[in-house]
């Protein structure tokens, strides 16, 4: 048998470690990385046609946040329904550098997001 | 442990709860590009996803952020496949894991093992020090560290191996190396775990 081979105590040893390690505490993502997972996410679906529009999602009893409702009434086109306001909005630019952005938004992911 | 998923996804986990939708049809909804249900996405498993990764990349924790982004954009990529066999927090972490695997294979082939490591004699640390530090609740911080110190070859090798529960088959075929030289590293690691693992419990 090979020297290299592990002896019996080796294997437990390992094993034991890798068990108690394994599932060691429940780590929280850093909300600055949710926040640019969703912008990526929105961008990558962009990319094969257009998001649902605001009117779609609120219909899908997703509520609406302040600037969204704002969109909403505002900006008439489909286009423009479909558009991702997100991409103009400040909270998102504030939730994604930040821990705890000060926003106080109801309804909005990035908030939602550094709340959690 | 199960070969097949890693081993946070072994217990079923259902998105059952009340007013949650379920994961089928929150992945209706985020098919359909609904921008609120892909946020509900993210808040649900990039927890999960992350700490995962996190885990499993000791010592690079400067790749974890990338690396759990790979996993998001795969995932959208190939959402449509989603059948709800398993929880959507499996099918996650089953990318995830193979993103982690694609890392390792990738550093294993370009990191080669520090030669002058290679004849170090190592203390013995032995299962009953380790029963000791368990119950002590010192292992998990300890093992932690001394991965995060160890060069990256045999930390990535030690993880692969342990923690992944990977055969010394499969660490060979993927990386391109005999079993045989999967073996002498896999040692090597072990011993110089075992060193810095008795020097860390020593200046504590």
């Amino acid at each position: 048998m090979s020297n290299n081979l592990p002896s019996e105590s080796d294997h437990r040893l390992f094993e034991l470690l890798a068990r108690e390690t394994a599932d060691a505490g429940a780590e929280r993502a850093p909300s600055p990385l949710k926040a640019r997972l969703l912008t990526a996410l929105i961008r990558k679906q962009q990319e094969s046609g257009r998001l649902r529009t605001l009117a779609e999602t609120r219909g899908a009893g997703h509520p609406l946040c302040i600037f969204e409702d704002l969109w909403e009434r505002v900006a008439q086109a489909e286009a423009a329904q479909s558009f991702n306001c997100c991409s103009l909005c400040h909270a998102r630019v504030l939730a994604q550098h930040l821990e705890r952005p000060r926003i106080y938004w109801g309804h909005c992911p990035y908030v939602a997001f550094a709340k959690k | 442990m199960n070969q097949g998923q890693p081993e946070a996804c072994q217990t079923e986990e259902r998105s059952t709860a009340g007013e949650e939708r379920s994961d089928r049809e929150l992945v209706a909804e985020i098919l359909s590009k609904d921008r609120k249900a892909t946020a509900e996405f993210v808040a649900r498993y990039a927890d999960h996803v992350y700490a995962y990764v996190r885990r499993r990349l000791i010592p690079r924790a400067d790749l974890v952020e990338d690396l759990v982004q790979e996993v998001f954009l795969a995932a959208w990529e190939s959402l449509d496949k989603f059948r709800g066999d398993s929880s959507l927090r499996n099918w996650l972490l089953g990318i995830a894991r193979h993103k982690v695997e694609d890392h390792y294979r990738k550093r294993l082939r370009e990191l080669q093992p520090a030669e002058d490591e290679e004849s170090l004699e190592s203390e013995p640390v032995s299962p009953h020090n380790l029963e000791q530090a368990l119950a002590d609740r010192q292992a998990g911080e300890l093992t932690r560290e001394v991965l995060s110190i160890l060069p990256e070859t045999y930390s990535v090798v030690l993880l692969w191996r342990y923690w992944e529960n990977r055969s010394l088959r499969d660490i060979a075929v993927q990386t391109g190396r005999t079993e045989k030289a999967i073996e002498r590293l896999l040692a090597r690691a072990r011993q110089q775990f075992k060193k810095r693992w008795h020097e860390q419990q020593s200046s504590k």
